[in-house]
């Protein structure tokens, strides 16, 4: 399959690149220059034009929106909060609408499992919990986010699966450091998106078929976070920081 | 009196609510045009934080009736990033009410069906559905972060009432009459708090068609629309 990926200056765009270019050509999008891995194909433009996002549509089977903005953010803080607010909103409206015009089918987007932060830790939350995001503006404009590309699958007759990631660490790096249940390894991460790639229901008549959410993270002894949707459609993390949660629970 | 800001002043809404409550608030109205009736308006872009954040300096409470309905751009500016700057503000200076409009969201979805009171809002991919949508979390958010009581009203027309017979039609559907707006926007002032910090009402002044009803406005804010209004659309029989 042609897939295009975007955010490609981030690491998650990048581990999701390294696990899908084997087996299909990808193409990575972001509005900074990236040196991109060898065998993937880059486009250098900004998601709210949308002659850049036509460009980046075009010849593509499935879109991967990873809502990660680019490395250049204005440091302003207001200026940052707006921009992001911008990505978030008009720019997937603006690459999504693209996308349906181009004629493609499958839309995977990011999500966070931070939108769950102002529940205590004594519940299991699933994916039937109504979300509770706070003010935190890149939690909140990544919820603004995922409504976004909801009312696509709304409106068109195309899939959308959304996906709520966890804390994004590599398993080696955080040896050490207290537990945190919503820990996702980014290799793990990227290996939920390549469970949904197949995902279609784009012709199936109820939108609420068409879209989906499953919420990814570690797979841990004692979870907050219960995955056992992701586990339905072939998600098995692989890194499950054992040895600090055994430390914990034992 | 407590000082009201009025975002959207000379707009195609708050002309007619505004001077039903002149007389009970301190208003002040904003816009980036004159008012339709002349009358004195603070310059403000919704667009622009530092506006905002100004001119709600010392209110006790913003309506916030600023809407552009189908651009691909200015939509999202105003609507969408409008409301994160008036809620952003409302957080940094401590005001605890706003009152927030948005188009009916519900028609796309449920316009076939009969007693319609409370669904989930359906707001799909068009620029004023999507981005007067995503102002409502928006608010939300806000709401429930910084103890903000929030009232968002939905309805789909505003008007005049009938004031002679009509023949040979039918009233429009999720409309609702300047007067009943103006009280439901007066309720939404007085009111301490609603449930979960934020809660948004359907709003309309015709109820014979069995459609959409006003069940929530009218019990949780005391909402009582005029009614009767039907009465001018009978048919003459013999």
């Amino acid at each position: 399959m042609n897939i295009l990926i975007t955010g490609a200056s981030s690491q998650l765009a990048q581990a999701i690149a390294s696990e899908l270019t084997e087996d299909h050509s990808v193409r990575l999008m972001d509005s900074v220059p990236v040196d991109i891995a060898e065998g993937c194909d880059f486009i250098q433009g900004d998601i709210l034009d949308p002659d850049d996002s036509w460009k980046a549509v075009r010849g593509i089977d499935v879109l991967i929106h990873t809502g990660e903005p680019p490395t250049n953010l204005p440091s302003d803080e207001l200026t940052r909060e707006q921009t992001l607010l911008d990505l978030a909103t008009r720019g997937t409206h603006v690459l999504f609408s693209a996308a349906v015009g181009a004629g493609i089918k499958k839309f995977i987007c990011a999500s966070t499992l931070s939108i769950f932060n102002a529940y205590p830790d004594d519940v299991y939350i699933t994916e039937l919990w109504k979300p509770l995001p706070s003010p935190e503006i890149v939690e909140m404009t990544k919820y603004l986010g995922e409504l976004t590309a909801r009312e696509f699958a709304r409106d068109h007759l195309v899939t959308v699966t959304g996906l709520r990631l966890g804390e994004l660490v590599l398993e080696e790096t955080v040896q050490g450091e207290a537990p945190n249940l919503a820990w996702l390894d980014i290799r793990d991460a990227a290996g939920a998106f390549r469970c949904v790639l197949n995902r279609d229901n784009s012709n199936r008549a109820e939108w609420t078929q068409r879209w989906a959410v499953y919420h990814i993270c570690a797979d841990i002894p004692n979870p907050k976070f219960l995955i056992d949707q992701a586990r339905g459609i072939g998600y098995q993390p692989a890194h499950n920081f054992q040895n600090l949660f055994l430390k914990t629970t034992g | 009196m407590r000082k009201v800001l009025v975002l959207g002043a000379s707009g195609n809404i708050a002309p007619y609510v505004t001077p039903d409550l002149e007389k009970d608030y301190d208003l002040y109205l904003s816009d980036i045009v004159p008012h339709p009736d002349g009358k004195p308006v603070i310059n403000v872009d919704i667009t622009s934080y530092p506006d905002v954040l100004e001119v709600c300096r010392g209110m006790d409470a913003i309506m916030n009736f600023a809407v552009l309905r189908d651009d691909p751009v200015v939509s999202f500016e105003v609507s969408t990033k409008g409301a994160y700057h008036v809620m952003k503000a409302a957080a940094e200076l401590g005001i605890k009410k706003v009152v927030h409009t948005g188009p009916q969201l519900v028609r796309n979805a449920y316009d076939h069906e009969f007693g319609i009171s409370d669904p989930p809002l359906a707001p799909g991919v068009g620029y004023y559905g999507i981005t007067k949508y995503l102002s409502m979390e928006i608010c939300e958010i806000f709401s429930r972060t910084y103890d903000i009581q929030t009232v968002c009203f939905l309805f789909n027309g505003l008007g005049a009432k009938p004031t002679e017979v009509v023949t040979k039609g039918d009233f429009p559907p999720f409309t609702v009459v300047w007067e009943d707006l103006q009280h439901a926007c007066r309720l939404a002032l007085e009111i301490e708090s609603v449930p979960g910090n934020f809660q948004s009402f359907n709003l309309l002044s015709y109820f014979a068609q069995g459609k959409y009803e006003v069940e929530k406005a009218k019990q949780m804010l005391g909402f009582t629309p005029m009614g009767g209004l039907e009465d001018y659309f009978r048919r003459v029989t013999d």
